[in-house]
C-alpha cells in the first residue's frame, strides 16, 4: 500500500511499503526515542565482534599462509612452523627462480592479463550500464524477452560453449588474437543485472519523469540524471568484470595459441604442472612450491589494488541527491 | 531457445518471435560456415599418408617447460630453421589440451601444431581415430632408428603395427637403495621379492621407522604390479582391453605389499606428500621406482645428500625366468599429419629423440634411445651424486614388461580414487582388488573399450 | 508492487514520450544486443542444437540424455551435486547477509571498509591459484590450522579427504572464495536503503534483529533472489572446487565428482560433445527452473 513519509517525497512508495507498521508507529512514539541506551548493548557487541573476528581469521588465514610461504624455502614450507617468517633471502631466491621460468614469463603474463582485463572493462562498462538502465527505467518491445534470454544465458554450463565460441571467432578470423578473448569478456550479463537490480531499486523512476517533463533528451537524462546516482554500480560492476576477466581460466587456455599471449591465470596453472608434487612425472624440479605462492601473489596482487580504488565509490550509495530534493 | 515465464503481453510475444527468428537465422548461418570449414587441399600419398601440399614458414613446435630446453637447443644448432616455440602444459595432470585442441582445429580445419611434446605415453590411443598422429615408420624415419630404441619402448606409440610416436624417455622401475644406511644396518639387496618381503620384516623389528618402499602414490601399481607381470592393464587392440586383477601375479604382490603396509616397513605416504617429506625423508632403506627418482625425488625433493642412493636390479619372484619391470611415465613426440613443413619436422623428431646433444646432455629422464640411453648414464655416473653405478637402469630398460599398456583411460586416476582411499582407511590391497577391476573396466567401457578378462 | 510513476506518469504516457523512450531505449541496449547475440544465444543455441543431434550431425531425439545418464558415474554425480546444492545455498545466504548487516552496523567506517576488504581478498584467489592454499590448509602435517583438525579426527591429509568429508569441503571452499564478492554487493544494497528510513526504524526503539529482519532484508529482497538464483545455478554448475581437489590430491577426491566435471569429461575426453551438450541443457533446465520460481515469487522482473 502507498504510504508517503513526511521526510522524504521522492522516496517514493516500493521502498516503504515493507515497513508500514514501523513507519505508523514511528508517529507515535517518537518521544521515547531518547532514553539512554541500556547496558544490555555489550552483549549484541561482543557476539558481533566475535562472530567478525571468527571469519575474519576464517578468510584471512590462509591468505597470511600464503604470504609467508613466498618467502621460505621448500624445505622449511614443510617443516617449519606454518606461520613462521622465512627469510628475505629465500624470498629473493624464490623471485629470480621464479622469473628466470622460460625468460620472465611471469612478468609477460601479468602484462597481458592487464591489457585483456582493463580492454574488456572498458567495454563492458560502456555496454553494460546503459543496458541496465534501458532495461529497468525505460520501455520498450522486447525488454520483458531481452531480461529473460540474459538470465537464461547466464544460467548456461561453459563446458559445451567452447566449441561454438571458438567456431565463431574462427569465422571471423579472430582466432590468435587477443580480440578472441576480450569480445568474449565483454559479454557480461551479469553486470547488466547488477546494474538493472540497482537502478530498480534506488532510483525512482519520477525521478526521471520529471526530467523528461522538464524537456530532457533521453540521452541527457542519462547523462546527466541517471549517470551521476549510478557511481556505486558503476564501481561495482567495473570491479566485478575485471576479476572475472582477470581470473578467467578456460577461455583464454583454449582461444590462444602462443604461449607469449597467456594471461596470469593461464600462467599459474602451467606453473602449477611444473611443480613435483602436483605432477610426480616432471622430471626435474623447475618450480618448487614457494615460487608457486609467490606467482599466485603476484596474481592477486592486482584485483586486490583495483579493488581499494574501487572501495572509495562503492560506498557513496544514496547519501546525496535524489531522496532529498 | 529462450524460456518465457507466462504472462499476457501480446508485445512480449511478437518480441519473441523476432528473436527467436533471428536467432534462427544465426545458428544456420553458424553451421553452413562451419560445415564449409573443412575444405579438401589437393594432397599427395606419401609415406603412408596423405600430405598436404608443402610450404614454407615456420615449423610450430609444442613443449613442455622441461622439454623446452630441447627446442632451444635445436634452434641453436641450427640457425637456419624457422622455430615457432609454444610452451603448454604437456597433456600433464589430466589435462587432455592437446586432445581438446586437436578437435577443435579438426573443426575448423587449421591450426595443427607441426610437433609435439607430449608427457602421457597414451596420446596414440585417440590421436590416430583423429587423424592427427602422421604414421612414422612408413617412409618418414628409417628402420635402422626405429630399432634402436629400446625394445618396447615405441609400443605405446603403435597401432595395428604402425608407429605413430617416438618415445621420449622410459621411465623403467628399479630398486633405489641407501648404500651406506644398508651397510651399517648389515643388509644386503634383495635379489628376489622373497627377500625384499623378508627384509622388510626384519627391518620393522630391528629398526622400525625405516621404509622398504612407498605404496601411497597413484603410480604405486605401475611400479609393484605391472613389474609383478599383474593382468590389470593388458591393452589387446586399438579399442580392446583385457583386465584381470585376480590372478597369482597381483594377489601375490597384493599380499607382499599388505604384509609391509601393516608393519609400517613401507609407507602409505606418497613420496611428495607433506607428511613423507616431513616425517620419512631420511628413513628410506630402500625404495623401488622408476628411473627418474634418482634426481627428482631424491636429490631434488628429499635432498638426500651425494654419494647414498645407488640403484639395483628389481626383484623378481623366485622361479621367474624371464626379468620383468614396471614403468611410470615417459614421454611421446609427434608429428602432424597435417603439417605443412614435413621434412623439417621429421628433422627435428629425429633429432630431438636420438641427438646426444640433448637426449645424452640434457635430458632429465632416462633416454628411450639406446645409444643416447648409453651417453646419459655416463654423464649420470660423472655427476658424482650416486654412490653406485647405474647400470641397473640399463638392464631395466628392456624389461619392462609388454602386457601392461597405455589406455586413453588413466590407470593412475583410478588407482587414486579406488583404491588409495581404502589404503588410507586400512583396508588391505588384496581385499580391493576386485573393486578396482571393476572399476578399471567401468571406465574403459565408458572410454569406448571392450573389455575382456 | 504498485507502479509508482502513476503519480506524475501522465506525462510518460503521451504516446510521443513513449515512442522517444522506446527508441532511446533500444538505442541503449543495441551493443549488449549484439554481444548477446554473439556470445550467448549462438553458442547456447548451438549447444543445445548438439544436446539433440550425434557427431555426424543428424537428429537423434533424447538418446544423448539417456547415453548420458546410464554413465556409471551419472547418479552419483547427481547425489553429490544435490546434496552440496543444500550445503552451499543455506550457508552463503545465511552467512553473506548476516556478515553484511553485521558490518553495516559498525560504528567504524574503516574497520568496515578494512574487514570488507579483508573478506574479499580469497575471491581474488580464483580456480588454479587457489590449488596450492588449499592443499596446505587441509594437510595436517603442515596445515596452520592442525590443532583444529586434530580435534576433529584427522591426521592425515586423505583423512580429510574422505568421499563423507566432499560436501562441506566444498562448500567450505567456494564460500571462502564466492562469500566476500557477494558481501560487498549486499553491503552496497543496504547502503541504498534511505537514512529516513533507518532513522524512523531507531527512533522506534526497533532492536538490531528487528530492523534486520522487519526493514532491511525486504528491502533487499531483489538483490537477494539475484544472489540466491546465481548461486543455486553455480551450485548445480559444481566445477572449480572438486577440479581444485583432484589437482592438490593428485586425483583421489575430487575427480568426476559434479556433473559440470562429467561435461568437460563427455566433451574433452570422450570427444562426445553431444553427450556433454545433454548433460549441460539438464543443468540449463534445473537452474532455469529453480531461478523461474524465485523470479516468480518475488516479482523479480517487475519495473519496480
Amino acid at each position: 500500500m502507498p504510504t508517503k513519509t513526511p521526510a522524504g517525497p521522492a522516496a517514493g512508495t516500493p521502498l516503504m511499503e515493507q515497513g508500514p507498521s514501523v513507519m505508523r508507529r514511528a508517529h507515535h512514539r517518537a518521544p521515547e526515542a531518547r532514553r539512554p541506551r541500556p547496558p544490555r548493548r555489550l552483549v549484541p557487541r561482543l557476539l558481533t565482534g566475535s562472530v567478525l573476528l571468527v571469519f575474519l581469521v576464517f578468510f584471512v588465514l590462509p591468505v597470511v599462509w600464503l604470504v609467508l610461504a613466498a618467502t621460505k624455502t621448500d624445505q622449511q614450507l614443510v617443516h617449519g612452523n606454518p606461520l613462521s617468517f622465512g627469510s628475505w633471502h629465500a624470498f629473493k631466491v624464490n623471485w629470480d627462480r621464479l622469473t628466470a621460468f622460460q625468460d620472465d614469463a611471469v612478468l609477460q603474463w601479468l602484462g597481458n592479463s592487464t591489457v585483456y582485463a582493463t580492454i574488456s572493462l572498458v567495454i563492458t562498462l560502456c555496454v553494460a550500464i546503459p543496458a541496465g538502465y534501458a532495461l529497468a527505467m525505460t520501455e520498450f518491445r522486447g525488454r520483458h524477452t531481452l531480461l529473460v534470454s540474459t538470465l537464461v544465458v547466464m544460467l548456461m554450463p561453459t563446458a559445451t560453449l567452447v566449441v561454438p565460441l571458438f567456431l565463431e571467432m574462427n569465422a571471423v578470423h579472430l582466432i590468435g588474437t587477443m580480440w578472441s578473448i576480450i569480445l568474449p569478456y565483454a559479454f557480461y550479463p551479469f553486470g547488466v543485472y547488477l546494474t538493472y537490480i540497482y537502478f530498480t531499486t534506488a532510483v525512482p523512476k519520477d525521478l526521471l519523469a520529471a526530467a523528461r517533463m522538464d524537456g530532457c533528451s533521453e540521452f541527457g537524462v542519462f547523462r546527466h540524471i541517471a549517470l551521476p546516482l549510478a557511481t556505486p554500480v558503476i564501481a561495482l560492476v567495473g570491479f566485478f568484470s575485471f576479476v572475472a576477466n582477470w581470473t578467467n581460466y578456460f577461455l583464454p587456455y583454449v582461444m590462444l595459441p602462443e604461449s607469449s599471449q597467456m594471461p596470469i591465470q593461464v600462467g599459474v596453472g602451467s606453473l602449477l604442472s611444473n611443480v613435483p608434487s602436483f605432477n610426480p612425472a616432471v622430471g626435474t624440479t623447475a618450480i618448487e612450491r614457494p615460487q608457486l605462492a609467490l606467482a599466485t601473489l603476484l596474481a592477486i596482487t592486482p584485483v586486490l589494488i583495483v579493488f581499494l580504488f574501487a572501495q572509495r565509490f562503492l560506498v557513496s550509495g544514496m547519501l546525496a541527491g535524489a531522496t532529498k530534493e | 531457445m529462450t524460456v518465457n515465464k507466462p504472462s499476457s503481453s501480446s508485445k512480449r510475444a511478437s518480441g519473441n518471435k523476432r528473436a527467436a527468428l533471428l536467432a534462427g537465422c544465426a545458428v544456420t548461418v553458424l553451421l553452413t560456415v562451419s560445415a564449409c570449414g573443412g575444405g579438401t587441399a589437393s594432397t599427395t600419398n606419401k609415406d603412408g599418408f596423405a600430405q598436404a601440399p608443402q610450404k614454407d614458414g615456420a615449423l610450430t613446435v609444442w613443449v613442455d617447460a622441461t622439454r623446452m630446453d630441447a627446442a632451444k637447443l635445436y634452434q641453436q644448432q641450427h640457425p637456419g630453421v624457422k622455430l615457432d616455440i609454444v610452451s603448454y602444459d604437456g597433456d600433464a595432470n589430466g589435462s587432455n589440451y592437446l586432445q581438446t585442441k586437436v578437435q577443435l582445429f579438426n573443426r575448423t580445419g587449421k591450426g595443427w601444431p607441426d610437433v609435439v611434446f607430449s608427457s602421457q605415453n597414451n596420446e596414440a590411443s585417440w590421436a590416430v581415430d583423429a587423424g592427427f598422429a602422421a604414421p612414422l615408420n612408413k617412409g618418414l624415419v628409417d628402420e635402422a632408428t626405429l630399432g634402436k630404441f629400446a625394445k618396447g619402448a615405441n609400443d605405446v606409440c603403435t597401432v595395428g603395427g604402425t608407429v605413430y610416436c617416438l618415445r621420449n624417455d622410459l621411465s623403467q622401475a628399479v630398486l633405489w637403495y641407501n648404500a651406506p644406511l644398508l651397510k651399517k644396518f648389515g643388509y644386503t639387496v634383495p635379489t628376489t621379492w622373497e627377500e625384499y618381503q623378508q627384509l622388510g620384516e626384519k627391518v620393522a623389528k630391528e629398526h622400525p621407522g625405516y621404509l622398504v618402499g612407498d605404496a601411497g602414490d597413484s603410480f604405486t601399481p605401475e611400479i609393484y604390479l605391472w613389474a609383478s607381470k599383474c593382468g590389470a592393464n593388458h591393452i589387446t587392440g586399438p579399442k580392446a582391453v583385457s583386465v584381470n586383477t585376480a590372478s597369482e601375479a597381483c594377489t601375490k604382490m597384493a599380499n607382499l605389499l599388505d604384509v609391509l603396509i601393516k608393519n609400517k616397513s613401507m609407507s602409505i605416504s606418497g613420496v611428495f606428500s607433506t607428511d613423507f617429506g616431513k616425517n620419512q625423508a631420511d628413513k628410506v632403506l630402500l625404495m623401488p621406482g622408476p628411473a627418474w627418482y634418482g634426481g627428482a625425488v631424491f636429490r631434488d625433493t628429499l635432498k638426500v645428500p651425494a654419494k647414498q642412493i645407488a640403484a639395483a636390479p628389481i626383484p623378481q619372484w623366485q622361479g621367474d625366468g624371464s626379468p620383468s619391470t614396471g614403468n611410470v611415465g615417459g614421454g611421446t613426440w609427434l608429428l602432424s599429419q597435417h603439417s605443412t613443413h614435413i621434412k623439417a619436422a621429421t628433422d627435428f623428431l629425429k633429432w630431438v629423440t636420438t641427438d646426444n646433444a640433448y637426449q645424452a646432455e640434457k635430458a632429465p629422464g632416462f633416454p628411450a634411445y639406446a645409444p643416447a640411453a648409453e651417453a646419459w648414464l655416463k654423464g649420470q655416473d660423472a655427476s658424482g651424486y650416486f654412490a653406485s653405478d647405474l647400470s641397473a637402469l640399463s638392464t631395466a630398460a628392456s624389461q619392462v614388461w609388454p602386457e601392461w599398456g597405455s589406455g586413453q583411460f588413466s590407470q593412475e586416476a583410478i588407482w587414486a580414487a579406488t583404491v588409495k582411499p581404502g589404503i588410507t582407511q586400512g583396508k588391505s590391497i588384496a581385499s580391493m582388488l576386485p573393486a578396482w577391476q571393476d572399476s578399471i573396466t567401468k571406465y574403459a567401457k565408458s572410454n569406448g573399450y571392450k573389455v575382456s578378462q | 508492487m504498485t507502479v509508482v510513476n502513476s503519480s506524475v506518469g501522465s506525462a510518460g504516457r503521451r504516446p510521443r514520450g513513449t515512442d522517444r523512450q522506446s527508441r532511446a531505449g533500444i538505442a541503449f541496449v543495441a551493443a549488449y544486443v549484439l554481444l548477446l547475440i554473439a556470445f550467448g544465444i549462438l553458442p547456447t543455441g548451438y549447444a543445445i542444437y548438439f544436446a539433440f543431434t550425434n557427431a555426424g550431425g543428424t537428429f537423434t531425439g533424447f538418446s544423448n540424455f539417456i547415453s548420458t545418464a546410464q554413465d556409471f558415474r551419472f547418479m552419483d554425480a547427481v547425489g553429490h551435486v544435490a546434496l552440496y546444492l543444500l550445503f552451499w545455498l543455506v550457508s552463503l545466504v545465511v552467512f553473506v547477509v548476516s556478515l553484511a548487516l553485521l558490518l553495516h552496523r559498525l560504528a567504524s567506517g574503516t574497520v568496515s571498509k578494512s574487514l570488507r576488504f579483508l573478506f574479499y581478498i580469497p575471491g581474488a584467489l580464483a580456480g588454479a591459484a587457489s590449488v596450492l592454499v588449499w592443499l596446505f590448509m587441509l594437510d595436517p602435517t603442515v596445515s596452520p590450522v592442525s590443532s583444529l583438525l586434530g580435534t576433529l579426527g584427522f591426521h592425515t591429509f586423505g583423512e580429510v579427504i574422505a568421499p563423507g568429508n566432499l560436501p562441506l569441503l566444498f562448500t567450505v571452499i567456494a564460500f571462502w572464495t564466492g562469500a566476500g564478492g557477494w558481501i560487498v554487493v549486499i553491503y552496497g544494497a543496504l547502503n541504498n536503503i534511505p537514512q529516513d528510513v533507518m532513522e524512523a526504524a531507531r527512533i522506534d526503539g526497533a532492536s538490531a534483529w528487528q530492523t534486520a529482519w522487519r526493514v532491511q532484508i525486504p528491502m533487499l529482497r531483489k538483490w537477494i533472489v539475484y544472489m540466491v538464483i546465481l548461486a543455486f545455478a553455480g551450485g548445480a554448475q559444481l566445477f572449480v572446487e572438486p577440479q581444485l581437489l583432484s589437482l592438490a590430491s593428485t586425483g583421489v577426491a575430487g575427480r568426476d565428482y559434479s556433473l559440470n566435471q562429467l561435461t568437460y569429461d563427455f566433451a574433452f575426453q570422450l570427444n562426445n560433445v553431444n553427450g556433454a551438450a545433454a548433460v549441460s541443457v539438464e543443468l540449463l533446465v534445473v537452474s532455469v527452473a529453480a531461478a523461474a520460481v524465485f523470479v516468480a515469487r518475488s516479482g523479480f522482473f517487475d519495473a519496480d
